[in-house]
């Protein structure tokens, strides 16, 4: 098939390296990292506006978009994987219905499940997720292979009105929750993002 | 015997509901969210609840977001609620128990007040939910209770006061409360 075809032929992005170009320019964000993504993330952005989808694979775009309805004054970056998305694919109508027009929905897109084992996602690395969210209704989607163009679009991505969704064609992650676990457990990132958001008067 | 609860009285319930938490977390913090509209009701749509949906749609201080299932409601949920925002869930019990991994994942684990509104599709009226004869109505509760999950019914008017109370207690507590909704609502 042709997308299979197209994506043998290029060399996949390091998630790594995406991840870091992100980070860089993120500015205040808040950012949803899950799976493969999130090992990573806790290493480049410790202690920050972040919060892991940890727990519940599948709910990162569901919780992108909460997040993004709750604080319209912020952007919300979501890292999602392929696998972690077709747990809750539906959320990409919910997503476009609900238009929030400060999420930027990142899909890391590697065809397998990395975090058990590397099993293909069904579907493999021929499922079209740009054709999927352009079809939910995202205001914006779109592919994208190599680091270098990564770099020079994702200034433009970061200021696009959402929801927009960007499908990152990666390799495998050097670590996954399974081989770097640890970090703050879920109901902490969720205590700590609250209190960076809203300000506890007590410690405000 | 029970009764239906007027569409009516659950929204001015729910108003009541929005504007006591938005008051008790302009209280708490320095930065509460700014909006014009005083809550969430985040719904998979339900049969038993649909007069109150209906109603829902003439309602500007009340906004509605149409889930795909009840998974993203309740991880939707736990955004706004990280965010500062209101939110009650509306939904079905086949959608409780389709969703039981993430009301764990994200309310139980995660520790995210959840405030639930469940129908009961299909509850006799002349029978308890344990011992109706359909499976989906019976086995709501002893679900609840596994899991530890306070839960009260709407059985008439009288007892909407629920409706503040458990979403008080899902603050409380940090995690899961549910009102079951006995009728189809009026």
């Amino acid at each position: 098939m042709a997308a299979d075809a197209k994506t043998h032929e290029m060399k996949p992005m390091k998630p790594e390296e995406v991840l870091r170009l992100i980070a860089a320019q993120r500015g205040a964000a808040i950012c949803v990292p899950t799976m493969t993504t999130g090992p990573e993330w806790r290493a480049i952005a410790p202690n920050d506006l972040s919060v892991g989808c940890v727990g519940f694979m599948g709910g990162a775009s569901s919780l992108g978009l909460g997040l993004a309805l709750a604080r319209p004054d912020r952007r919300v970056l979501v890292l999602d994987g392929d696998g972690s998305l077709l747990m809750q694919l539906g959320s990409l109508a919910t997503i476009a219905g609900a238009a929030p027009r400060n999420l930027v929905h990142f899909l890391f897109k590697n065809g397998v499940y990395q975090t058990s084992g590397a099993q293909w996602i069904p579907g493999g690395l021929t499922v079209d997720f740009v054709t999927m969210a352009r079809g939910a209704g995202y205001r914006a989607a779109l592919a994208i292979h190599d680091i270098e163009d990564f770099r020079k679009r994702l200034p433009e991505i970061l200021t696009m009105e959402g929801p927009v969704f960007v499908e990152l064609h990666t390799g495998l992650a050097e670590q996954t929750p399974m081989t770097a676990r640890g970090g703050v457990p879920f109901p902490e990132q969720v205590t700590n993002l609250r209190a960076k958001l809203l300000r506890p008067r007590a410690t405000a | 015997m029970p009764e239906s609860v007027p569409a009516s009285l659950i929204i001015d319930t729910l108003k009541d509901t929005f504007r006591e938490a938005r008051k008790e977390l302009a209280a708490e913090v320095a930065e509460p969210p700014q909006h014009s509209h005083l809550g969430w009701i985040l719904s998979v749509p339900d049969t038993h609840q649909k007069t109150v949906l209906a109603a829902l749609d003439k309602e500007e201080q009340i906004r509605v977001l149409t889930c795909a299932t009840e998974d993203e409601a309740a991880t939707i949920a736990g955004g706004l609620y990280i965010g500062g925002e209101p939110v009650v869930l509306m939904i079905q019990h086949a959608g409780l128990y389709a969703s039981v991994n993430t009301l764990r994942g994200v309310a139980m684990d995660g520790r995210i007040p959840t405030f639930y509104m469940i129908g009961l599709l299909s509850r006799e009226k002349d029978k308890a939910p344990r011992e109706s004869r359909h499976s989906m109505v019976r086995y709501c509760e002893p679900l609840l209770d596994t899991f530890g999950i306070p839960h009260a019914t709407l059985e008439g008017p009288d007892d909407v006061h629920y409706i503040p109370e458990y979403y008080r207690l899902s603050r409380q507590r940090k995690g899961p409360a549910v009102v079951l909704v006995g009728l189809e609502t009026a």
